[in-house]
């Protein structure tokens, strides 16, 4: 029985991101946009719930993370040729070097990685409200020296000229990935370990568990997906620091909230969603034609109706649409899983 | 040795700018720290309720209405504002985890933002009917802008109030006290709901009343209007240490008045690093004094269990 | 004159999850009456004061002050009704000042000035007069249990609920607590007293029940207090 649960756990999400990959074949160029940056969003959110999901503490500072994923791909794969007109403060060697699509991707995960264990080792020790602003503290850090130290990247610019790599199959197999990683932690004896300290701290520590060293496992290993994803995302649009920021902040938090923060099945859905609902309000602030009429909203729509969504879901159903259980299956047959998960 | 020149060189009225910022960051400081008080809910969304202020005293500028009906106006938008806000989202959300109160009011934040962009657009209003306070005063030959002047006195005037309120009143004493054990002040009867309208009230007249300052200051009002100075404000908050009203007023004083004076002192390109600096300082005091900079020993964590 | 007694339980029942802490407890108190509830630990002696209060839901029965029902109010409407609690660890504030504190009591009574209440309470606890502007964290613990008292009286309740006044008391102080609920009894108030200390109870009170795993034992008179038998027999039945 847990091994068909186990099956499942991984298949519901894989079929969704199949799913959505294919939908994404048989819609125009312009909706299929939409649908890759859904597909990227699944590996942000995946990534937010890596850690926030199995560990139970808060974090507002996983952008910092997608933002440099975002920043070493985007840099690294640039053609050296544009680099001066973009960049022109850029170091030397960052200047000379060009790096292909996957390669940059990997590096950025790689760099994600790092910079969220640099980051982790000190802040992991804090939870809660303290870890909620203290990553919020990294967050604008980030943002701030990304703004201007031009050394690194193209500062207040735009990326442009970044190849556009990431499309309907890169932007599937990048999601898979986070899942397939996602998945594949939460089953391991670590992941079940900090899932084991996200229910009840204490008797987690008296039976051994570092909570700490449990965190700063998770931490990093989001920080890697959350780098890829920012890979992704720098490869699919010309991004700048102020798109890596607050909005991406919220909207990534929103669709963990939504979804539910505690299942993969949760964040995955949640992130599909959301970024459906998204997609549709983005089109329809430039007009859209349903039958029936001409939808019309005025920009700033979107936002509104995610943080009210969201706000509902928080005061109404904290839980999240999935109410934070993997996938839906019999009720009885939940539980019998769910109380050997928890035991 | 730049660094030091200039700080050192800076002139009064920096140093006047930054104790007008640093005021108006302690009220909000206080705005803060009172309603995580009685709460334990940090407001995100407090520095929403300053942009609806902002907002409705740009209404009455384009109208051409006399400053006081502005200012009563803006007065009435906050409170009302954060009165709902207590309704519809804090009691709700009563009892939740610190965590989820605090990413609930980040989204309700980024609600009211987003409600500002829709009705007022992106370009910003101009809210100018007290430009005349950034005239300078000539004291002894040094000229100082009134508003830093007003944002001071203002500051101490609404901090000396609220000492009365909470040292010498009923309410204050009830405050006081269901900020250090809820359950307790209400098994001796006192009114949970009164006192957290209370703490919502007296935050939201301190909103309108930053709202009135920093219209002065930077009169464009745009839907992400004093969002960055929550940001900072909620760092000083932490930085000073939340769970005493007066430490978290003193982190506020701090942070604003060392981004106005570093601001202010620094040439920009080494200014243009502050919240990164201010940032980390934060960071640092959350892992060396969890309880922050100001909190007296054996006080509690951030969180009760 | 009525005959509805100030403080009535009927067949309270309190659970927590699974945990039946308290079943189906009927007992009453009346003016210048002490009722002792005494038993072991996890009896459901504070449960029961909980209940009263309002800070945990009863399953079934009621709760009666004067005859009308408390059930399903809010502790702090519960305590403006006339109900004071002295709870459990006193739960003085620490950083507050002795006055202060006293004056948080006066919440309990709606409205109205509380001087001359105040007066009442510096007199039956002349210590707590002595200290009334240092801070009361500096009081030492039987000290702080008679401001907790005073706390309580300041509100002017018609019940006074007791959750383990003598707990961590010297034997000195806990008479000087026990003279001091007889002269509150005399003034009229009725007194729900709960207690480890069951032979001191029992000689107080009018009347102790036993409490044990939630359910009413055995009720004792004062003459029981020199049976020891009697006393231990009704704890360990």
């Amino acid at each position: 029985m847990r091994h068909a649960h186990a099956v499942l756990e991984l298949l519901a999400p894989v079929v969704l991101v199949v799913a959505v990959a294919l939908f994404g074949t048989l819609v125009s160029s312009s909706t299929q946009t939409y649908v890759i940056t859904t597909l990227v969003n699944v590996s942000i959110v995946v990534a937010l719930y890596v850690f926030i999901g199995n560990s139970g503490v808060l974090s507002f500072g996983h952008v910092s993370f997608v933002a440099v994923g975002a920043w070493t791909a985007g840099v690294l794969s640039m053609p050296v040729a544009e680099k001066p007109a973009i960049m022109p403060n850029l170091a030397a060697f960052l200047r000379d070097t060009t790096v292909g699509n996957v390669g940059s991707l990997a590096i950025a995960a790689g760099v994600g990685a790092a910079y969220a264990l640099i980051v982790g080792l000190p802040l992991m020790r804090l939870s809660g409200l303290a870890a909620g602003i203290a990553t919020f503290g990294v967050l604008e850090i980030t943002h701030n020296v990304l703004r201007y130290w031009e050394k690194i990247g193209p500062g207040l610019n735009t990326f442009s000229a970044v190849p556009e790599t990431t499309g309907l199959g890169q932007a599937a197999v990048g999601a898979l990935i986070a899942v397939a990683v996602a998945f594949l932690y939460q089953r391991s004896r670590y992941g079940r370990m900090l899932r084991a300290t996200r229910e009840d701290a204490p008797a987690a520590r008296a039976v051994g568990v570092s909570v700490y060293g449990q965190r700063l496992v998770a931490f990093t290993l989001s920080g890697a997906l959350a780098g890829l994803a920012g890979g992704l995302y720098v490869h699919l649009l010309p991004v700048n620091a102020e798109v890596l920021y607050l909005d991406l902040t919220f909207i990534t938090l929103a669709m963990l909230v939504i979804g539910g923060a505690t299942s993969l099945w949760g964040a995955v859905v949640g992130a599909v969603v959301v970024s459906a609902v998204d997609s549709f309000l983005a089109e329809a602030e430039n007009g859209v034609h349903l039958p029936g009429g001409t939808l019309d909203l005025p920009s700033g729509t979107r936002i509104v109706v995610v943080g009210t969504l969201m706000a509902l879901v928080l005061i109404v159903r904290p839980a999240g649409l999935t109410a934070g259980r993997e996938v839906p299956l019999p009720r009885a047959f939940l539980r019998g899983v769910l109380t050997k998960f928890s035991a | 040795m730049t660094f030091v020149a200039t700080v050192l060189g800076a002139d009064w009225q920096t140093l006047a700018d930054a104790f007008g910022l640093g005021g108006i960051y302690a009220l909000m400081a206080v705005g803060i720290g009172l309603v995580f008080g009685v709460l334990r809910l940090v407001n995100f969304a407090y520095g929403q309720l300053v942009m609806a202020g902002a907002y409705a005293l740009a209404f009455a500028y384009e109208r051409g209405w006399p400053v006081w009906v502005g200012i009563i106006l803006c007065f009435a938008v906050v409170v009302t504002l954060a009165v709902a806000m207590d309704w519809v989202v804090f009691r709700p959300l009563r009892g939740h985890s610190p965590a989820v109160m605090l990413v609930a009011t980040f989204a309700v934040a980024f609600l009211m933002q987003s409600i500002a962009l829709l009705w007022f657009g992106p370009l910003g209003k101009i809210a100018a009917s007290l430009s005349a306070l950034n005239q300078p005063w000539t004291i002894s030959g040094v000229d100082i802008r009134k508003i830093s002047i007003v944002a001071t006195a203002v500051a101490a005037g609404c901090l000396l109030a609220l000492v009365l309120l909470l040292g010498r009143t009923r309410v204050g004493l009830h405050m006081r006290a269901a900020a250090l054990d809820f359950q307790t002040a209400r098994l001796l009867g006192v009114r949970a709901n009164r006192v957290i309208g209370s703490a919502v009230l007296v935050s939201g007249l301190l909103a309108a009343t930053v709202a009135v300052m920093l219209t002065v200051q930077s009169p464009l009002v745009t839907p992400d209007f004093a969002l960055r100075d929550t940001i900072l404000v909620l760092a000083g908050v932490v930085l000073g240490g939340m769970n005493r009203l007066i430490s978290a007023t003193l982190g506020g004083f701090a942070i604003g008045f060392a981004s106005g004076f570093l601001g202010g002192a620094l040439p920009t390109n080494q200014s243009q690093y502050l919240p990164s600096f201010l940032f980390a300082a934060v960071i640092l005091v959350l892992l060396i004094r969890p309880r922050g900079l100001f909190a007296r020993a054996g006080q509690q964590a951030v969180e009760r269990v | 004159m009525t005959t509805t007694p100030v403080l009535e339980l009927d067949g309270l029942e309190v659970r927590h999850g699974a945990v039946h802490a308290v079943r189906g407890l009927s007992l009453t108190v009346d003016r210048g009456e002490i009722v002792g509830l005494i038993g072991p630990n996890g009896a459901g002696k504070s449960s029961t004061l909980h209940a009263i209060m309002g800070l945990v839901t009863s399953a079934a029965g009621d709760v009666r002050l004067h005859g009308r029902s408390l059930l399903g109010r809010r502790p702090e409407d519960v305590a403006r009704a006339g109900v004071a609690l002295v709870p459990e660890g006193r739960r003085i504030f620490a950083e507050l000042t002795v006055e202060e504190n006293l004056r948080l009591g006066l919440a309990g009574r709606g409205n109205g000035k509380g001087d001359g209440a105040l007066r009442g309470a510096f007199e039956l606890f002349p210590v707590v007069h002595e200290f009334r502007s240092r801070q009361a964290g500096a009081l030492s613990g039987g000290q702080q249990q008679q401001l907790a008292i005073a706390r309580a009286l300041v509100a002017d309740p018609q019940v006074l609920l007791l959750d383990e006044p003598s707990l961590g008391l010297a034997p000195r102080l806990v008479d000087v607590v026990f003279d001091a609920l007889q002269e509150i009894r005399e003034r009229g108030l009725a007194i729900l007293l709960v207690e480890q200390r069951a032979q001191r109870t029992v000689a107080l009170a009018d009347r102790s029940h036993v409490l044990s795993n939630g359910r009413l034992r055995l009720t004792l008179g004062p003459e029981a207090a020199g049976d020891s038998e009697t006393l231990v027999s009704a704890y360990f039945s």
